[in-house]
């Protein structure tokens, strides 16, 4: 099994007193405030368009390009270039960032294992707290605050992405029909929980679920991030050779900050969109009725019981996950070190959410969330419609060790980690040795003055005599990783890297 | 610049040794630590998710 992925998450950003603040300028200050070692605004965004659609054409418009105008006519009025207000920091570990429009945005760098996953994530969510103190040690009477959630209640969502290089030999559709059913249900472990029901642009009413972000999905397929979300993003940008892959786009999850989430959420995505190269027939994955419903239906079921209608009758999200968990064992490489322990996490949380819920509040978000949550609520007589609770939701989400109840929860004991957490906080601010980040981040490391231009698939670094480019598009062998990270460690000068094999010389 | 006499990891490190990549255990401590967490609780701004307004992102 050959899959690599990562996560870019967007954080939600006020300050305590909110009153007039811009959250557009709060974003690029905290971005600008970033001490990590790196190289600002040299992002190229030239090849960058989320308009090419998976489908097989390139759409005319997406439903946000009219709110995308709106924002840059008024980013036009700030002082500060469009360059400027990305603020883009490609970083020594291969991670990106930057503001999103009015969020900070972390991308974490290309990663093979769980582990490396875990720890890029984990280093993420430092840089930001980092930026956060930095921030309010200039202004300590109105502190910024920083959440790792994906609402504000109000109908306003952001993300938190999942990206899969697979092969482009899958045929979308195929991918499309096979991973519907597998995305709504998984919410049961990966969502992180809600004291609001939504929908776009407007707060529904009071009420808990289970996930964040799916009150934001009314389609089933589109090229659409923004607005009328689509269970199945067709976006198409592999940010590698178009010719051998595909990069799958997530945009049904919530933004984790148990490990075991994150753990379970992208190791049975993996081992699920792995599945798809064993040419099995459609028929053996389940389908769901109306996966649209399912989607709300199951992540607001007061019952947790998340009954859902499959077009061949009455199903459960635990037991249509525990379809898709059988034909993994079934056909998958569950021999694999890295991926047999994944399955056992996996079939243990669905017993346990069948059997009590609340049993996996050790490992999983909402159950965590709603566990800490209740017991206040129970003991402080706070009624279950009082506003108050989503002040609790938002406070389990604070990007601040001393103030974040999730960090509590973490460092009181209450949660467990797939890894011990020494080994997920060991790696710091260093790229996974085993992807083409590696490259990118020694590039940064080394060279970082000299870099011109960078993107997820090349890095353009100005020589004495000639300015080299170093083309990453099919640079996913970790043996071809490992040997030029060897090569680049070993160079004195820029030119002496037009040697290598994927290196363009330009005048 | 990274240690040169650092070696990469091999390609598929084995999550399974060293206690990683196991099944879900028992809490680190018998009793998580619940003062600290309910003065957390107690310090959190009732009004705190009235006034937080974002903007769409993706």
């Amino acid at each position: 099994m050959n899959i690599q992925f990562g996560l870019e998450t967007e954080a939600g950003i006020t300050r305590e007193n909110p009153e007039n603040i811009d959250v557009v300028a709060e974003s690029i200050n905290l971005v600008r405030s970033a001490i990590t070692p790196g190289v600002r605004m040299c992002w190229d965004y030239s090849l960058e368009d989320p308009h090419v659609d998976a489908r097989g054409f390139r759409a005319k418009e997406l439903l946000q390009d009219s709110d995308e105008a709106n924002y840059f006519a008024q980013d036009a009025q700030r002082t500060l270039s469009f360059t400027e207000i990305k603020s883009d920091l490609v970083l020594k570990n291969g991670a990106r960032f930057y503001n999103d429009h009015a969020h900070p945005e972390y991308c974490t760098p290309e990663c093979s294992t769980l582990l490396e996953l875990l720890q890029q994530d984990w280093a993420g969510d430092s840089i930001l707290m980092a930026c956060v103190k930095a921030v309010n040690e200039l202004n300590p009477k109105n502190p910024v605050r920083l959440y790792k959630n994906n609402t504000d209640f109000q109908g306003h969502s952001y993300g938190c992405h999942e990206n899969y290089l697979i092969s482009r030999g899958i045929p979308w559709e195929y991918l499309n029909e096979a991973m519907q059913a597998f995305l709504v249900t998984r919410q049961i472990f990966t969502g992180a929980g809600k004291y609001a029901w939504e929908e776009e642009d407007r707060y529904l009413g009071a009420g808990f679920q289970i996930s964040q972000r799916s009150d934001f999905f009314s389609e089933l397929q589109s090229i659409d991030t923004m607005q009328r979300r689509p269970i199945i993003n067709t976006r198409d940008e592999p940010h590698a050779n178009p010719k051998k892959y595909r990069r799958f786009h997530v945009i049904v999850g919530d933004s984790n900050l148990a490990p075991y989430a994150n753990y379970l959420k992208v190791g049975t995505t993996a081992l699920v969109l792995d599945l798809l190269t064993r040419g099995l027939s459609l028929d053996l994955f389940p389908k769901l009725a109306d996966p649209l419903k399912a989607m709300k239906d199951i992540s607001r079921d007061p019952k947790w019981k998340w009954e859902c209608d499959l077009k061949s009758g009455a199903s459960t999200a635990v037991a249509v996950q525990r379809e898709y968990l059988k034909l993994v064992r079934a056909h998958g490489d569950v021999w694999l070190p890295q991926w047999k322990p994944v399955l056992d996490v996996w079939e243990k949380t669905l017993n346990d959410l069948e059997r009590d819920p609340l049993s996996t509040s050790d490992r999983l978000d909402w159950s965590a969330k709603y566990k800490l949550i209740e017991q206040f609520r129970t003991s402080e007589k706070v009624a279950t419609d009082d506003p108050h609770l989503m002040s609790l939701d938002l406070a389990y989400h604070e990007l601040d060790k001393e103030r974040g109840l999730f960090y509590g929860l973490l460092d009181g004991g209450a949660m467990t980690s797939p890894f011990p957490m020494e080994r997920i906080k060991s790696t710091g601010i260093n790229a996974p040795l085993t992807t083409r980040a590696a490259v990118r981040g020694l590039c940064i490391e080394k060279f970082g003055p000299l870099v011109e231009s960078a993107q997820w698939d090349y890095i353009l670094i100005r020589g004495e005599k000639r300015r080299i480019k170093l083309s990453l598009l099919d640079l996913f062998s970790s043996d071809a990783v490992a040997q030029t990270v060897a090569f680049i460690q070993g160079v004195e000068t820029v030119d002496q890297l037009s040697k290598l094999p994927f290196a363009k010389s330009l005048s | 610049m990274p240690d040169p006499n650092q070696k990469p990891r091999p390609a598929i490190p084995n999550p399974g040794g060293g206690g990683g990549g196991s099944e879900p255990h028992e809490p680190q401590v018998e009793r998580p630590n619940t003062d600290d967490l309910l003065k957390r609780m107690k310090k959190v701004d009732p009004d705190q998710a009235k006034r937080y307004r974002q903007r769409t992102g993706e």
